[in-house]
Formats: structure tokens, C-alpha cells, sequence
């Protein structure tokens, strides 16, 4: 009997091409976009999961109320991680990660001793022993207990030692770091590389060189190990001990005001596990760790659901439209002999062959996909082909999905009465119009919400990358591994200025990108209220011709000057959010101190320096002789490729040693932006998956309209009704649903999206252009696809449909 | 005695009003007869067939087929009954698109669970028997109207039933190849199947061996046997 139903199904496909290629490839569809977001979501989904004691490995997060807001940080000073270990005994180790680029962490250049070839490498650190214990790095060489121990250790990564020591043994070699001959490293381990699935990434770890056992200096992301037994929320409360043992008292004895001290007495320690982190971390905490986003998997998630639901319920859509046609087959069976549960059989077999042929194409279109994908995301997914569960998963989906959605038509379909259909007085389907019309109205509006999604998301962007930053990021060079010039840095940037190509030329470490060097310090107002608390802003060194290089407008007084003495020593610029923060009308002249007393001489205006998520906030600028390292270059605008050839050939005169690289401002910028374009591309590419698969649903529709409407169609045309009357009277209906669908997603649409842009600082307005160019979209293609069969059924010759009678 | 119908009543309501397609219907069917139903359009030639088919309720009456009462039976029982020995055939075929010669022959065989051996037979048989054979592999649309209506009756008659309802078997076939049709009716009725045919034409009514007259769902100068 299942070869017999099995052989109808496969005729019954092959009958009508078009329209089993328009139910397989819309179910495929909707499949291969449903299985690329279930693989990111797993990916996202999979990080820190490697360790075997992922539940008891936490990260230490401050959390504190402030200036009416949430504070978070994951920076604490360098003694706090060694008090905890010795203060709690929950805690079995405590390990401390320095990244900040202030200390030597980031890029460096680096030579095995003994050669003279500078290699600029990314991805050094400072950790300190307890860090290899508690994220479970066992060495492939190497010995785990005392790696990091002395002082002129490092551990490098397995692809690194494999970079430099090819022929294997890595041990016991000697390194160079930027130079410095007089300080060589000695290779004490190689650890395996972090997995991809992980949000640590570095390749060298160096042992804490850092002595500075203050109180009141936080650079250090904190991790623990905490016992099995361990209550969390209690060990999180008894953590305060250490604000009020150590940290408070130190900041007393620094000298901070009574307000400062309030505020310390109300933050808390929380404990993050490790597996959250890389998808439950606020961007608030600053730790500089590229994140995924949680809300990213729930909406990916719930787009893919829509999509499968729109795909089945096209799938039921274009069964039950073909139901006119069987059911004379139907009636048929019956009076040969067929009982309804045979039919049931027949119609579920038929509607599992096409899940299951549906399946294999999806799985085929989103293999074909994945890298196109992978390239969008960003990510390195692959199929998980190898996982035993994978194949009996799918075909299991494709199995399920085929009976739910064929249960209706099928049970439809073989009600239907033999006398009835065979006299020909059934009209087919006309009992659940409403239904119908009810999905034809949640396609649309779902559709309709993603194309508002969509071009919002495209708004932004837009937005974001031609926005006026506040200095000009084009045409400026950045020179990699500059501070390997050292002293020679100020001779090389004299012969870079030499060059006809060449318009500024600027060294700090301090640039309007991620990855940049930051430094956050207090500033008080010389002279005035004792009881102020202190105001935080970025303290960055500079060289003479930084705001000349990049473009920024001096508001209010002057820039730098090599002819004045005194900016060599305590003149400051400040930005105009400062100027606002300390709350100066005219803040030319004033004082203002962060240890020691500096003049503001000049007002800039505000200048993007961070991601555009995040407000403006308070700057201040010096001129000084070290975080000199990195050098910007501005070039003329015509012939940009001849003035990196003429940059390159003066480095390769300088450094000889040391390849010659660079990037550009204006990519770091678009980089630093790269996880909204990336979400952006990513939602595009499913809202347009979503849209097509609605439109093969409407084409269904009408389809099945159309099939139901032929006799009326062709008798209407007997009667001399023109082509432009029977066009408007299938195309109405459907019209009007689709006005009922933009209706209902536009206020959906503009609250999802009005989230979305909270996340940003800065903004674009959702304009009512947005709500009609997604509604125009919509409606375009809906007519363009009803317009398909209702010509058709306007020019069908009437005889045809009337002569069974 | 192979069927009797009693008092059978059928109607409609149709604005207050009760409108008739079978009024007082009383028909006795002895195993072997030849008959033929006549009557104008709209008289209830199709539905008393329908009615004699169950594939149709009625509304009153009585109606017993090999001695079991229709009308009390539950519609399951009454569709077992009807499948076990009535057969079909339609004046526009009602052959499957999808499936060969063979295929619709086969059909019937699969819904009654008819092992593979004794079904391939059995349609081997027929397909002798209606000297089809050469066409056995050829979809519906490839044939002639009378080579499909043939194939109706040979798949109507494949599961040996005890009758065989005709609705203007001939209606959609030129005179030559009703003429055929009409002569292989009257050779199964020879070898024993009764049969009940619904026609427009006296000609065909004159292979039958008794003649039904309706009129507005009545029977006029009825002949109860």
C-alpha cells in the first residue's frame, strides 16, 4: 500500500511542475534560513563551554549606582585578586588578566634573540599563574605549575610556536620584545591555541611585571574559582569585606572627599559565570571583549521561527488550493472502495515526501549558503555533518513537520463526500476563508515588520557612517609597531613631512578607535569646593600636531604651540563636554588638577572618540613625550597609493628589521562598527528570506483562488465582463488584506525598532517615510504577485472551465 | 431478490418550501435484472441511483440490500456495504489522471487488501477479458473516450460486485462507441452481473429488461417485479 500511495505522490509532484517547485522551494527555503540561524545560534550559544568547571569559573563584576545609572566594571586593582583567595576559602583560586595597552599589552614587536627581523604580533597579555589554573590551560609543552612565575617567562600559543619553531621544541628559547635587548624572555610554555569559542583570545601570556600594590588603581580583570559547595549570592554579599577593608581605607588615605567614599559604600560584587560572558555582558562594563548579544539570538530566533511558520503555513496553503483538483480523485477513491483513513494515509505519505524532498533541498541550500553566511557573521560554523544526532534530527523535523503540516489537508481533503464532489456542487474550501484570509494577514504584517526592520537598521548605518564625527578620519594612515622608532621617532616623523604627499604628521597612542590606548582619570577644580567628588574624563598624551592631523576644531582658545614653553609642561585641552562637566562658562585659564595642576589653555569641539553607542564624554588633552608610539598620518588628498610607497621606503630606511604595516582611519572607524553592520547584514538577509517566502504564499493564495473562482470567472466572461473588471475583483480582496497587514505592523515594527535604536547615542528619527516605503514594498510585490494569476484567470477561455457540466 | 426500496421519500427545503427529488419511491431488484432508469432532466434519475448507491441518504422509507436494512445502518456500515458490492460507473469516467490503465484497475484490489498475487490476477484478467491489454501502461488522457469508459466498467467490475450502477454510461460518447458500450452491458448482464443504467436514449433503454420512468421524483406507470 505505502509503494502504491508513494508512487501517487511522486506522480502527483511531477503533474505540476511549477507549482511543486514553488511548495518544495518555499519549504526549502524557509528550512535552509531556519537551520543557518538554529547553527549561529548554537555557535553563539556554545562559548565558554569548554571547561570542565565552567560552573564554578566566574568573572568579578563592580556594580554601583551612580550619577543616576548603572556602573559597571570588571577592573579592580592588583591586590584585590590575591584577598580574595586569602579572604574567602569558597575561593580556591583567584586569577588576575591585564589587557590594558597602558602596560604593554596589544601589539608587540617580536624576534627571537639572535636575529635582527622584528615580527609585529597581536594578542599579548599579562596573567599571572592562576589564570593558566583556573581556565584549565594545560601546556603541550612545558611545565603548567610554574609557567608564569618568574618574571622573564612567557607562555606563547601553539600556531605561534609553530610560526617561529617550525622544527618544534619552543622550550627554553629566548624572545626579543619591541627591542628590548637588555630584558629577553624565555619561552617557559606553549598552550594550546583558545578555542574560537571562546572570549579570551591571546597568544602570549606574560607573567605580571606590575608592583604596584595600590589600593586605589584598578587594571585587572579578576577571575575565580569558587568550591562546588559555594552559595553565590552569599559569597557575593561577604565580597563587600573587601571595600571595606581595603579599598575604602586606601582611598582615605589617598585623600578622597566623604561624597567618593558614599559612593563606594553602596556598590557590589557580582559574580558572572564564565559562559555568560561572552553573551551577557553589558557593554557598560568596558571590558573591551568582543561580545555577542543575547537579544541578537532571541530575534534571530524568533525571526527563524516565522520563517518555518510561514513556510508550513504556505505548505498547507498550497495543498488545500489544490483541492479542487483532488477532490474529484478523492470522490473517486471513495465510491472504488477507499475508506477516509486510507485517504488520511495517501494525503499524510504524499505531504511527507515533499517535507522530506524539502529537507534535502534545504539542507543542500544551506550548505551552499553557510560560507556566504559565515563571511556575513563573521563566524566559522560548520555543518555539523560528523554530530551523531545531526541526520536523525532532520529527517526526524522533516518527518514531524510533513505530518503537521499535511494533517489538514489531508483531513480536509478525504472528508470531503463522494456524491458531493462528483455531481461537482462542492465548493472547495469556501468554509475556512477566514482562516485563509487570517494567514494571508499575519504573512504580511510579518513581512511587513522586517521590512521596516530592515530599512531602519539600513537607516542607521547609513547614519552612523557619514556622520559628522567632529575630525576627519580620511586619508590618515596608521603606522603599525611605530613605537619601535623609539627615540628615533621624532627624526623619522621630520623626513615623513619632507615627503609632497605627506600633510601632518602626529605620534600618540591615543587615537578615535577601538583599540586605542585609554586612560581615565579624576579631575578637581584648583581653588574651588573641597566637597566636590571628583570629575572622570580621559586624560590622553599628545604630541603638537594631533589636532591638526585629525581635523578637530579648536572652539575656544588655541591648540598646541611649539612656541610657547609652558605647553610642554602644564598647558591642557580640554573638549567641550569637559568644559560643560566641570561646569566653566569661559574655562580658558582656569585650573584644574589630577595630581598635578594643569592650565586650560584651548576648548575643542567634541569629537567622536568611542563607538557612537556611547555619548561624548569628558576629554583632556596634554602635550607629552611618552604614549608616543603609535604615528598618524595625513595625506594629501590625490594619490594616496604614492604616498604610502614614499611612508614605506623612509620606515624600510629606519626600521629596517621591520615589516612596514598600516591601516587606515576611516576602516578602524567602519571596524569599530562592524557588529551593528554585521546584525544589520545578517537581519537583511533573513527579512528578505521571510518576504519571498511570504509572496510564494500569496501566489499560492491566489492560486487557490483563483481555482476556486474559475467557474464564476468564466461565466462572468460569457456575460461580456471585461479583462480590467475581473482583474479588480481578484486583486481586491487581496488588497484589502494586505492594507489590514501594514496596519497592524507598523506599530509593531516601530516599537521593535525604537528598542533597537536605544541602544544607540546617537540616532536616526523613524520618519513616516519609513512606515510607507515598507508598506509600498509590501503592497508592490503583493500586487506584482496576485497580478501573476489574476491575468491569468481574466484571459482564461471560458468554455473550458464551463464544458464539464 | 437483490435490493428493495420502499415509500422512499427525499427531499430539500428551500424557502419554507419542501421541494421533492424522490417522492414515494417503491422498487424491487431481483439478481440478473437489466434495468433502465428514464425520465427528463431534473426528474431524480441520478439520485435515486445515488440513493441505490448510498453514496445519497434519504429522508423516509425503507431500503433493503441482500436483506440488510439500509436505513438503520450507521453511514460506516453502509459504506462497507456499498464497497463490498456495488460498482460505479460515470458518464464522464472518473478515471485517475495520475495512474495508468493498470493502475486504475488495481485500485479497488489495494483498498479491499487484496494480496499482491491474487490482485496482479485478477487485473491481468480483466485487462484480458475487455481486451485492453496493449493499453495497460497508457495514462487516461491517451486514450479515446470509449477506451476510457471501457476501463471505468472494467474497474467497476474488477471486485466482482453484485451491481453495477451506470450514470448515462454513454453520455459522452459518440453513437458508434455507445453502441459498444451498451453491447458489453448486455454481455455481462448474460453472464449474471445486474445491472442499473440512468439514460437519456430509448435506444439504450431497449438493452435493459425493464424500464423505470421518473417524472418530478415520481414513477409513472411503475412495474413493480
Amino acid at each position: 500500500m505505502i509503494k502504491n500511495y508513494l508512487k501517487i505522490a511522486w506522480r502527483s509532484i511531477k503533474s505540476d511542475k511549477l507549482f511543486t517547485f514553488i511548495k518544495v522551494g518555499g519549504f526549502a527555503m524557509g528550512i535552509a534560513a531556519c537551520l543557518l540561524i538554529a547553527l549561529f545560534i548554537k555557535d553563539e550559544l556554545s562559548y565558554d563551554q569548554q571547561y570542565e568547571n565552567k560552573d564554578r569559573i566566574y568573572r568579578v563584576v563592580l556594580q554601583g549606582f551612580m550619577d543616576g545609572e548603572i556602573k559597571k566594571s570588571v577592573h579592580f586593582q592588583l591586590p584585590f585578586a590575591d584577598a580574595l583567595q586569602s579572604d574567602f576559602p569558597e575561593i580556591e583560586k583567584a586569577g588576575k588578566i591585564n589587557m590594558s595597552e597602558l602596560f604593554g599589552a596589544g601589539k608587540r614587536g617580536l624576534r627571537l634573540t639572535g636575529e635582527s627581523q622584528n615580527n609585529f604580533e597581536d594578542g599579548f597579555v599579562f596573567a599571572n599563574q592562576n589564570i593558566l589554573e583556573i581556565l584549565e590551560i594545560t601546556l603541550v609543552q612545558g611545565n603548567t605549575k610554574e609557567a608564569l612565575l618568574q618574571p622573564d617567562n612567557i607562555v606563547i600559543s601553539k600556531s605561534k610556536a609553530d610560526k617561529y619553531f617550525p622544527e618544534g621544541n619552543a622550550l627554553g628559547k629566548s624572545i626579543v620584545l619591541d627591542n628590548n635587548t637588555s630584558r629577553p624572555y624565555t619561552i617557559t610554555g606553549v598552550m594550546p591555541d583558545f578555542p574560537k569559542k571562546s572570549h579570551l583570545q591571546f597568544n602570549f601570556l606574560l607573567p605580571i611585571e606590575d608592583t604596584n600594590m595600590s589600593w586605589t588603581n584598578q587594571n585587572y580583570f579578576t577571575y575565580v574559582l569558587v568550591d562546588e559547595n559555594a552559595s553565590i549570592p552569599a559569597l557575593e554579599k561577604k565580597m563587600f569585606s573587601i571595600m571595606e577593608n581595603y579599598i575604602i581605607p586606601a582611598q582615605l588615605a589617598y585623600g578622597r572627599d566623604p561624597a567618593f567614599i558614599q559612593v563606594l559604600k553602596t556598590v557590589e560584587y557580582k559574580l558572572q559565570p564564565i559562559a555568560d560572558i561572552h553573551l551577557r555582558s553589558d557593554l557598560a562594563m568596558g571590558d573591551g571583549l568582543k561580545h555577542g548579544d543575547i537579544r541578537f539570538v532571541w530575534l534571530f530566533g524568533a525571526i527563524a521561527g516565522f520563517i518555518l511558520l510561514l513556510a508550513c503555513i504556505n505548505f498547507i496553503n498550497l495543498s488545500t488550493a489544490k483541492s479542487a483538483n483532488r477532490a474529484k480523485e478523492v470522490g473517486m477513491r471513495k465510491t472504488v472502495g477507499a475508506y477516509k483513513n486510507n485517504l488520511v494515509a495517501q494525503f499524510l505519505t504524499e505531504s511527507v515526501l515533499y517535507s522530506l524532498i524539502s529537507f534535502l533541498l534545504g539542507l543542500m541550500l544551506a550548505w551552499v549558503l553557510l560560507p556566504t553566511f559565515n563571511e556575513i557573521a563573521a563566524k566559522s560554523i560548520l555543518f555539523p555533518w560528523e554530530v551523531w544526532w545531526f541526520v536523525p534530527l532532520m529527517a526526524s523535523s522533516a518527518l514531524f513537520i510533513g505530518i503537521i503540516a499535511g494533517m489538514y489537508p489531508a483531513f480536509y481533503l478525504s472528508s470531503f463526500r463522494p456524491v458531493n464532489v462528483l455531481k461537482g456542487s462542492l465548493s472547495v474550501g469556501s468554509k475556512s476563508g477566514n482562516l485563509r484570509s487570517g494567514l494571508v494577514v499575519f504573512q504580511f504584517a510579518a513581512s511587513v515588520i522586517l521590512i521596516i526592520g530592515t530599512l531602519i537598521i539600513y537607516k542607521q548605518m547609513d547614519y552612523i557612517l557619514h556622520k559628522e564625527l567632529g575630525y576627519d578620519k580620511d586619508q590618515v594612515v596608521i603606522l603599525e609597531g611605530a613605537n619601535i622608532l623609539g627615540n628615533k621617532s621624532e627624526s623619522f616623523k621630520a623626513q615623513l613631512l619632507q615627503l609632497p604627499q605627506v600633510q601632518a604628521v602626529t605620534k600618540s597612542d591615543y587615537l578615535p578607535i577601538d583599540g586605542a590606548k585609554r586612560n581615565g582619570n579624576t579631575f578637581k577644580k584648583v581653588g574651588e569646593g573641597i566637597e566636590d567628588r571628583g570629575i572622570p574624563a580621559q586624560f590622553w598624551r599628545v604630541d603638537y600636531d594631533y589636532i591638526k592631523t585629525l581635523g578637530v576644531k579648536v572652539k575656544e582658545g588655541r591648540d598646541f604651540s611649539r612656541e610657547i614653553a609652558s605647553d610642554s609642561i602644564n598647558s591642557m585641552i580640554i573638549n567641550a563636554k569637559m568644559a560643560q562637566d566641570l561646569g566653566y562658562e569661559n574655562p580658558i585659564g582656569k585650573y584644574i588638577n589630577n595630581g598635578r595642576d594643569w592650565t586650560i589653555v584651548g576648548v575643542v569641539q567634541d569629537f567622536h572618540f568611542k563607538s557612537l553607542k556611547e555619548d561624548i564624554s569628558a576629554l583632556t588633552l596634554v602635550v607629552a613625550n611618552n604614549d608616543l608610539g603609535a604615528i598618524s598620518v595625513k595625506l594629501k588628498s590625490d594619490n594616496i597609493g604614492g604616498g604610502l610607497a614614499a611612508i614605506e621606503a623612509i620606515w624600510n630606511k629606519n626600521v629596517p628589521n621591520q615589516a612596514f604595516a598600516y591601516s587606515f582611519l576611516d576602516q578602524k572607524f567602519t571596524q569599530m562598527h562592524e557588529d551593528v553592520q554585521r546584525m544589520g547584514k545578517i537581519f537583511n538577509s533573513f527579512a528578505l528570506f521571510a518576504i519571498l517566502v511570504a509572496c510564494l504564499g500569496l501566489f499560492a493564495l491566489s492560486a487557490f483562488m483563483v481555482e476556486q473562482r474559475k467557474k464564476e470567472i468564466s461565466i462572468r466572461l460569457v456575460l461580456g465582463a471585461p479583462f480590467k473588471s475581473i482583474y479588480k475583483l481578484l486583486t481586491l480582496d487581496f488588497l484589502k488584506l494586505i492594507v489590514i497587514a501594514i496596519l497592524i505592523a507598523i506599530p509593531i515594527g516601530w516599537y521593535m525598532m525604537n528598542r533597537w535604536l536605544e541602544d544607540f547615542a546617537y540616532k536616526v528619527d523613524i520618519g513616516w517615510e519609513i512606515f510607507l516605503s515598507a508598506g509600498g514594498i509590501a503592497m508592490a510585490v503583493a500586487v506584482a504577485t496576485i497580478s501573476y494569476q489574476s491575468i491569468g484567470a481574466a484571459l482564461i477561455k471560458p468554455l473550458k472551465s464551463l464544458r464539464t457540466e | 431478490m437483490l435490493l428493495q426500496l420502499n415509500n422512499i421519500f427525499k427531499w430539500v427545503n428551500s424557502g419554507g418550501q419542501r421541494i421533492f427529488l424522490l417522492k414515494d419511491i417503491n422498487l424491487t431488484v431481483a439478481e440478473g435484472e437489466f434495468i433502465s432508469v428514464m425520465g427528463p432532466s431534473g426528474s431524480g434519475k441520478s439520485t435515486l441511483l445515488n440513493v441505490i448507491g448510498m453514496l445519497d441518504n434519504f429522508d423516509e422509507g425503507e431500503y433493503s440490500f441482500l436483506n440488510e436494512p439500509v436505513h438503520t445502518l450507521k453511514e460506516k456500515n453502509r459504506a462497507n456495504l456499498y464497497k463490498q458490492y456495488i460498482g460505479f460507473v460515470f458518464q464522464s469516467y472518473h478515471l485517475l489522471d495520475d495512474l495508468t490503465v493498470k493502475e486504475n484497475l488495481e485500485m479497488p484490489l489495494l483498498y479491499k487488501k487484496v494480496g499482491s498475487s491474487e490482485r496482479k490476477s485478477l487485473v491481468a484478467d480483466t485487462l484480458d477479458r475487455f481486451n485492453i491489454v496493449g493499453k495497460k501502461d497508457l495514462f487516461p488522457s491517451q486514450l479515446s473516450g470509449g477506451q476510457q469508459q471501457l476501463v471505468g466498467i472494467a474497474r467497476a467490475l474488477i471486485s466482482s460486485p453484485k451491481l453495477i450502477l451506470a450514470d448515462e454510461p454513454t453520455g459522452n460518447l459518440n453513437s458508434k462507441q455507445g453502441e459498444e458500450i451498451m453491447e458489453l452491458f448486455k454481455q455481462l448482464n448474460n453472464e449474471g452481473v445486474t445491472i442499473i443504467q440512468v439514460t437519456h436514449s430509448e435506444k439504450n433503454a431497449t438493452y435493459g429488461s425493464r424500464t423505470i420512468n421518473l417524472l418530478d421524483g415520481r414513477q409513472i406507470n411503475a412495474l413493480n417485479g
